[in-house]
């Protein structure tokens, strides 16, 4: 039978319907439907069993302790650590800890600087031949320095003695809060680290100090902050905050007293007054000298300086003199830069308040002993001020270094004046950085190495700043390294025998063993959180509250700039050290960075009094340095002053930084305290105009 | 004049038979695709995969008086081990201790090797698919149903506790998974159905298994 052009019709017509009533149509659809969810770049779950390894974060400022999920051995998550006394909650940067482990950016093997400029990949033994080479040049009379941004790990102790074997005494941390509490600390005649026992007070005031964000060991005040006011009861402790911004410390505290940047010290003398006269005193041998010093900051005065009105001063002042278990904190709004008199100005009122080495009070905690011999403490290395030693290189008061060495730290980024802080260290012939990642440093280093990430070493965080106990928590890998990363310390020791000098350990290990025992701590038995805690204390007993220091260092000039300048610090657009974890891109908010392009905020009053509106582009500029933003209208910020985010405006790292934003450290110029000696940089200013 | 005549129906005659013969393609055409719908197609869409050993359920449960959790099992933190390690097989097959061939072959080629078996699963879920073992415990089904072990696993999974092989592998040319892999509404035979709810933490919200 021969299939005419109908009959054909009529045979897909039937082969139609019959197709129908299979699967093949119906199956296929959602075949498709599924194939099309099967991209390779999907993640997929990893089977296995959970494994978890608590240590603490040696790339969050905050030091937190955390535990860190593994599946199969891998590393998937951090999670919190309540058990763990610098725990109980978790950092932005930590949270992002994982996923940095395959950044972009990581250095994955030794660079060396060729003579065109470029970086190319050497192997270890290349590198460690470079490195002793280079140091051996810079033997005898302070000419290697070094440069760390661990303020915390035994690790100082070996690079400072290579140092010292090397015949140098030029090391320093990057700058922090801790410096200037050590300065005041030691004006005043204390002993040990000022520790800040925020667990138990009834009623703490945070002047300047952005206790929930960016000052001491965040996580565990946020710890005690949540513990201290338990849901639907009662609140068992008060927190107010003085500041330019309503920064999250701000935001979250009960009282907020707007100031303006660099009166924080002004503020603490105007409440010091309130005080003395409602009773307050001090057995310190200079009290009177220090009440007619704080007689002058009436409240009238106060609030002529620092735009607190008079009535607001003195609830504070009732409040803090009410509370049974007051503590004041004092510190830089962005964690850097605030020069001693506010610490000593809060100091002292604590004094008034007798809240020293009381519970819920101010803490003297011991450091702890060297163990490496030739090593310079904790408390030499505080006292050495980068920022002004720079400054002399700058000026050429000081012989630039032949080398310089800088350990997870990023000075070219994160110093004032960053840009002539890079001029000056483009005079050092040699200089290595020892980095996770290829940062504005590093990329200013002739030799780069890299280190393992906290998560792949072993390391130890020795008390953090703020601490109201000493505490020592272990960090423990979690995984080998990635990369061909190896253990600064480790180097240090081989390189240190090379040039012919024995530190006296025979690996960064045996250091952390025996900084352990230093502190008490044992870890011979597992641990949920490999953290020590100590209630030692110091005794505070003569403690001047030095007026003479005071009113000299407190007489800040205020800036003679139309517009005040306030850096604002926030954990979530990470470190110098790390730039903003990809993971954390999405909590950068909409007004902060837009494309490339910064926003800054003011209110409205004073964007009207400069004819702005918001998205206006605007060029902020003084002697230090110039930049173009957008504005944005915030009413959490004091009167003429501009609030600038920080953390932006990288030069290196990834598509994720590199490029966004300005970094607000071009703004900021150094001067020296008066009285003290210390750099200080919160009191800036800038011009603005219409871009 | 055109030599053909139109019928009623608008169909050409041709000695009384309809043109294009009749119904007999439209028939032909339904048959053909049938065939090739129930049977063809399917055969084509899957290839058959054997398992690496040739392991028998029905052994280890018959002779050996096992429990499918013995193997199967569940961590200490309510994750679902799935299967059972080279390691955890050679807790007894560390030689070998019976005739089969086959339990010789895997102790020769993955116990003393030590070498993972790459088992081919039956029902692995897609990453949007949230499911817990924990979730699904005998506790819980037994509140009302008094399921064996066994019978409460093959509620999902093929019911493999009889059996001396493991079943064919079927996998789905196109998405990979195997032929065996649930489908939503066999998910819902349970969670749909309304006398769980109350009675057991069931629920057919989306966010239950979708997270």
């Amino acid at each position: 039978m021969a299939l005419d052009r109908r009959g054909f019709l009529k045979f897909i017509g039937g082969a139609t319907a019959g197709i129908l009533a299979t699967p093949v149509v119906w199956k296929s659809l959602d075949d498709v439907s599924i194939w099309t969810q099967n991209w390779s770049w999907i993640p997929r779950n990893i089977d296995g069993a959970n494994s978890y390894v608590p240590t603490v974060s040696k790339l969050c400022p905050s030091a937190v302790g955390v535990k860190v999920r593994l599946v199969d051995g891998r590393p998937v998550r951090v999670l919190t650590n309540n058990d763990h006394p610098l725990g109980g909650g978790l950092s932005s940067i930590a949270a992002a800890e994982v996923q940095l482990l395959y950044s972009p950016s990581r250095m994955k093997r030794p660079l060396k600087r060729t003579a065109d400029g470029a970086y190319v990949g050497i192997t270890w033994e290349e590198a460690e031949a470079i490195l002793v080479e280079g140091l051996k040049k810079a033997k005898g009379g302070d000419k290697l320095a070094v440069v760390s941004g661990d303020e915390t790990g035994t690790i100082n102790e070996l690079f400072t003695a290579l140092a010292a074997e090397m015949g140098s005494k030029s090391c320093f941390l990057m700058p922090g809060e801790a410096q200037s509490a050590a300065k005041a600390w030691e004006l005043m005649g204390g002993e040990g680290q000022v520790g800040y026992d925020i667990e138990k007070s009834d009623y703490v005031l945070a002047i300047g100090a952005n206790v929930l964000e960016t000052w001491g060991p965040v996580i565990r005040n946020r710890h005690a902050f949540r513990v201290g006011r338990p849901h639907g009861e009662a609140p068992a402790v008060r927190f107010a905050y003085a500041g330019p911004v309503q920064n999250n410390t701000a935001a979250t505290a009960d009282v907020w007293l707007a100031i303006r940047p660099g009166t924080e010290a002004v503020l603490a003398l105007g409440l010091a007054n309130l005080l003395i006269k409602a009773g307050a005193t001090s057995p310190a041998a200079d009290f009177a000298d220090f009440k007619a010093l704080a007689a002058k900051f009436t409240p009238e005065q106060v609030a002529a300086q620092t735009g607190v009105d008079a009535k607001r001063l003195a609830a504070v002042a009732q409040e803090l003199a009410k509370a049974k278990r007051p503590l004041v904190i004092a510190g830089s709004e962005f964690g850097q830069g605030g020069g001693a008199a506010p610490v000593l100005a809060g100091l002292a009122l604590n004094a008034l308040l007798g809240s020293m080495n009381r519970e819920g009070g101010i803490r003297a905690l011991p450091y702890a002993r060297k163990v490496v011999p030739a090593a310079m403490d904790r408390k030499a290395l505080l006292q050495n001020d980068l920022v002004a030693w720079l400054g002399k290189v700058a000026s050429g008061k000081s012989a630039a270094p032949q080398a310089v060495v800088f350990y997870e730290a990023n000075p070219v980024y994160a110093l004032p004046q960053a840009d002539a802080m890079k001029a000056t260290l483009a005079k050092v012939p040699f200089k290595v950085a020892f980095t996770s990642f290829l940062d504005e440093t590093a990329m200013a280093c002739d030799l780069v190495l890299p280190v393992p990430m906290g998560l792949e070493r072993f390391d130890d965080v020795d008390t953090p700043y703020g601490c109201g106990q000493v505490v020592y928590a272990l960090a423990v890998p979690a995984l080998a390294p990635l990369v061909d990363a190896r253990p600064a310390g480790d180097v240090v020791i081989g390189v240190a025998k090379k040039l012919g000098a024995d530190l006296g350990v025979a690996a960064f290990a045996d250091a952390l063993k025996a900084k352990a025992e230093a502190r008490g701590a044992s870890f011979t038995e597992p641990s949920a959180t490999n953290a020590h805690v100590s209630n030692a204390v110091l005794p505070v007993n003569g403690i001047a509250l030095r007026a003479d220091v005071l009113s000299k260092a407190i007489d800040v000039k205020a800036p003679a700039f139309p517009v005040a300048l306030a850096p604002v610090a926030k954990l979530n657009v990470g470190t110098s050290k790390t730039a903003t974890p990809p993971f954390n891109t999405k909590t950068v908010r909409r007004w902060e960075i837009q494309g490339k392009e910064l926003y800054v905020m003011m209110n409205g009053a004073t964007a009207a009094k400069l004819g702005l509106q918001k998205h206006d582009r605007i060029e902020l500029s003084n002697p230090a340095g110039k930049f173009t933003a957008r504005v944005n209208l915030f009413e959490g910020v004091i009167n003429d002053t501009v609030a600038v985010p920080a953390g932006h405006g990288h030069t290196a790292f990834d598509e994720f930084s590199k490029g966004k934003g300005e970094n607000v450290m071009r703004l900021l110029a150094a001067g020296a305290e008066p009285g003290t000696g210390l750099s200080v940089w919160t009191s800036a200013g800038v011009n603005i105009a219409k871009a | 004049m055109e030599d053909r005549q139109l019928n009623s129906s608008g169909c050409a005659t041709d000695g009384g038979k309809c043109c294009g013969g009749g119904i007999t393609p439209f028939l032909v055409g339904l048959v053909v695709s049938l065939i090739f719908g129930w049977w063809v197609f399917p055969d084509m869409l899957y290839s058959k995969k054997e398992q690496p050993i040739r392991f028998s359920h029905k052994v280890h449960m018959e002779s050996a008086g096992m429990e499918c959790k013995q193997c199967h099992v569940l961590r200490e933190d309510g994750t679902f081990a799935g299967l059972p390690s080279t390691a955890s097989c050679a807790d007894c097959h560390s030689d070998v201790m019976g005739s089969d061939p086959e339990e010789a072959r895997f102790v020769n080629e993955y116990v003393k090797t030590g070498k993972e078996v790459k088992w081919l699963v039956y029902q692995i879920q897609p990453d949007n698919v949230f499911f817990s073992h924990a979730a699904h415990s005998l506790d819980g089904c037994n509140q009302c149903h008094d399921f064996k072990e066994s019978e409460l696993c093959a509620q999902c999974h093929p019911d493999v506790a009889n059996s001396d092989s493991a079943p064919t592998h079927f996998e789905n040319k196109l998405t990979g998974y195997s032929k065996q892999t649930m489908k939503m509404w066999q998910c819902e035979r349970c969670h749909a159905n309304e006398n769980h709810y109350g009675v057991t933490n069931s629920s057919n919200a989306c966010f239950v298994c979708h997270k």
